[in-house]
């Protein structure tokens, strides 16, 4: 117990101290995780919106894909981008591998389903009545669509949310094609695994604390969203 | 003719709930529409508003069909509904109207007077500034009737206008109604009370199982029809009848009104089906006649003349007997 406390009050210190290396990683890892979530939300806000709102050849089909695409391992998704971008690879002549745009591509994979299947659980939550009166007052196809997306925009932000956590706190992927490089990219949880692995507890454990600290942050916003969505 | 229905069919999931040939909904006219729960009203009058298309037949503005998505989408410009029970947006309940005014393109002034102008008529100009969601059942409902008013639609639609009105407000409900059809405004609403229909309607069409109702729609039951031909005895509502059919499995059971016979005493007579009773209201039927509504445990409307009524010296609250012949109670 003592170990565990000493790395505890060790790691407390390290963030206090303003150490340039966990911050460096704390702040890249905000970045990458960032802008996936933003390019996931792009793509799976609106396909999510299509497959939960309209009806077309497939859609049950597309909409139980999505869903199992929720549980995709990550190990498998950083496995298929190491494919594609390694230097026999497909888009090896990009030279993308363990960078932090590789990263990004992984963790966009993992996002967009998630994205998209909570919007579209969002938009089949919406009460029926709101398009039919959209329509009944003589909203046009892009308005009546509009005001669907308005009943629906706490539950969508809080698929945002969602999303936004997972690939904070994705490893898998981020280590297969990162490549966990110090100073380029070297993420919040790819740090604590190698550091634990080093036996640098007390470095873990500060990395360990932030990772706690987000993922906190990241519900509480998800339980403001949810409760004026009630 | 502002709009009408040709062999207009309609089916959710492969399943017939609407089939009606013909029906013209015409400038200053009302029509009603009645027939008993999921008897196919609102089916009806969404197909009406145009925001569900029918799966067979035609539905003509001014007589040109409109077939394809943004036909309807510019007959919705001249056709609104009030759904049964209506929605609100998030807002005030001006916003509320001024977002259906924005969407007919109307804003400023021009928008705030006709703001004005719905509510009052509805008597909720006191509701204006107020959270739509905070709204009672009654209260949404009048706005959402004052938000299509507001329109000045070609062709008014409501659905159950009066579900969740009080007395008071029904007639301030239908007053305005009135005055719509007054500015020659084309209207239909479906209805479950039949005294409301038949007061405020120039025409009533009564549907059972999505098609014209062939009888009048009073005293309509859904029964269970035990197997077999000829006398049955089945059970409808709180009544037990016997009816004279081949028919078996869920029908429809009608004591047609003019068939009934009213008495102070039990029959001795032919009539098998016998219902006791105390007479609820007494009201003229606007064809020189009177209708009276017995609670024989479910209400039953039997119609007789002025010369009957004053001879047997009925009056409301009088106990009374009402007779049908097996043969005269229509299964269909």
């Amino acid at each position: 117990m003592d170990f565990f406390a000493d790395g505890l009050r060790r790691g407390a210190a390290l963030i206090l101290s303003g150490d340039p290396e966990v911050l460096g990683i704390t702040w890249f890892s905000l970045q990458v995780a960032l802008a996936a979530t933003v390019i996931a939300c792009v793509v799976g806000i609106p396909l999510g919106f299509v497959a939960g709102t309209t009806r077309f050849w497939g859609r049950r089909a597309a909409l139980t894909t999505i869903n199992t695409l929720l549980a995709f391992p990550t190990v498998v998704v950083g496995l298929v981008i190491w494919g594609l971008l390694a230097r026999r690879g497909p888009l090896g002549g990009l030279g993308l591998l363990y960078t932090w745009v590789a990263i990004v591509a992984a963790e966009v994979v993992l996002a967009v389903p998630i994205a998209a299947a909570l919007t579209a659980a969002a938009v089949q939550a919406v009460d029926p009545r709101v398009r039919r009166t959209a329509l009944t007052l003589g909203a046009g196809p892009w308005r009546t669509h509009w005001a669907v997306a308005r009943e629906a925009r706490y539950a969508v932000m809080s698929g945002v949310i969602v999303a936004f956590g997972r690939v904070l706190a994705e490893v898998g992927a981020a280590m297969i094609v990162g490549g966990n490089i110090r100073y380029q990219t070297r993420t919040l949880t790819t740090a604590v695994a190698l550091a634990t692995s080093q036996g640098d507890f007390s470095l873990a454990m500060a990395l360990g604390l932030i990772l706690l600290a987000l993922a906190l942050t990241v519900n509480l916003l998800l339980q403001l969203f949810q409760g004026r969505g009630a | 003719m502002a709009l009408s229905l040709r062999e207009v069919e309609h089916a959710y999931a492969g399943r017939r709930v609407l089939a009606i040939p013909a029906f013209d909904l015409e400038p200053g006219k009302v029509a009603a529409v009645v027939g008993p729960n999921g008897s196919g009203k609102s089916t009806l009058l969404r197909v009406l508003a145009c925001i569900e298309a029918p799966t067979r037949g035609t539905v003509l503005l001014e007589g040109l069909p409109l077939r394809t998505a943004a036909h309807r989408r510019r007959a919705r410009l001249r056709i609104t509904l009030v759904e049964q029970r209506p929605l609100l947006f998030g807002g005030t309940v001006r916003a509320n109207l001024a977002y259906a005014l924005a969407l007919h393109g109307l804003r400023g002034d021009q928008a705030g007077n006709r703001i004005r102008d719905s509510l009052a008529r509805l008597g909720v100009d006191p509701l204006a500034e107020r959270d739509a969601r905070s709204l009672s059942e009654g209260e949404i409902q009048k706005v959402a009737i004052a938000r299509a008013l507001a329109l000045r639609p070609e062709v008014l639609l409501l659905d159950e206008p009066a579900s969740a009105a009080d007395p008071t407000s029904v007639g301030t409900l239908y007053r305005a109604l009135e005055e719509e059809r007054q500015r020659g405004a084309a209207l239909c609403f479906a209805s479950h009370q039949l005294e409301d229909a038949y007061r405020w309607s120039d025409r009533l069409l009564a549907l059972t199982d999505g098609q014209a109702s062939p009888v009048t729609p009073e005293n309509l039951f859904r029964a269970d029809l035990p197997a077999g031909s000829g006398t049955k005895t089945v059970r409808a509502g709180p009544l037990t009848i016997q009816v004279y059919t081949d028919k078996s499995g869920p029908g429809i059971v009608a004591l047609p009104p003019d068939d009934i016979l009213i008495s102070t005493e039990p029959l001795h007579s032919s009539a098998r089906n016998a219902f006791a009773g105390r007479i609820r209201k007494i009201t003229e039927d606007g064809r020189g006649g009177v209708t009276l509504t017995v609670d024989v445990g479910v209400d039953l409307v039997a119609r007789i003349t002025h010369a009957a009524l004053a001879e047997l010296g009925l009056t409301v609250g009088a106990p009374v007997v009402l007779s049908i012949k097996t043969m005269a109670v229509r299964v269909f």
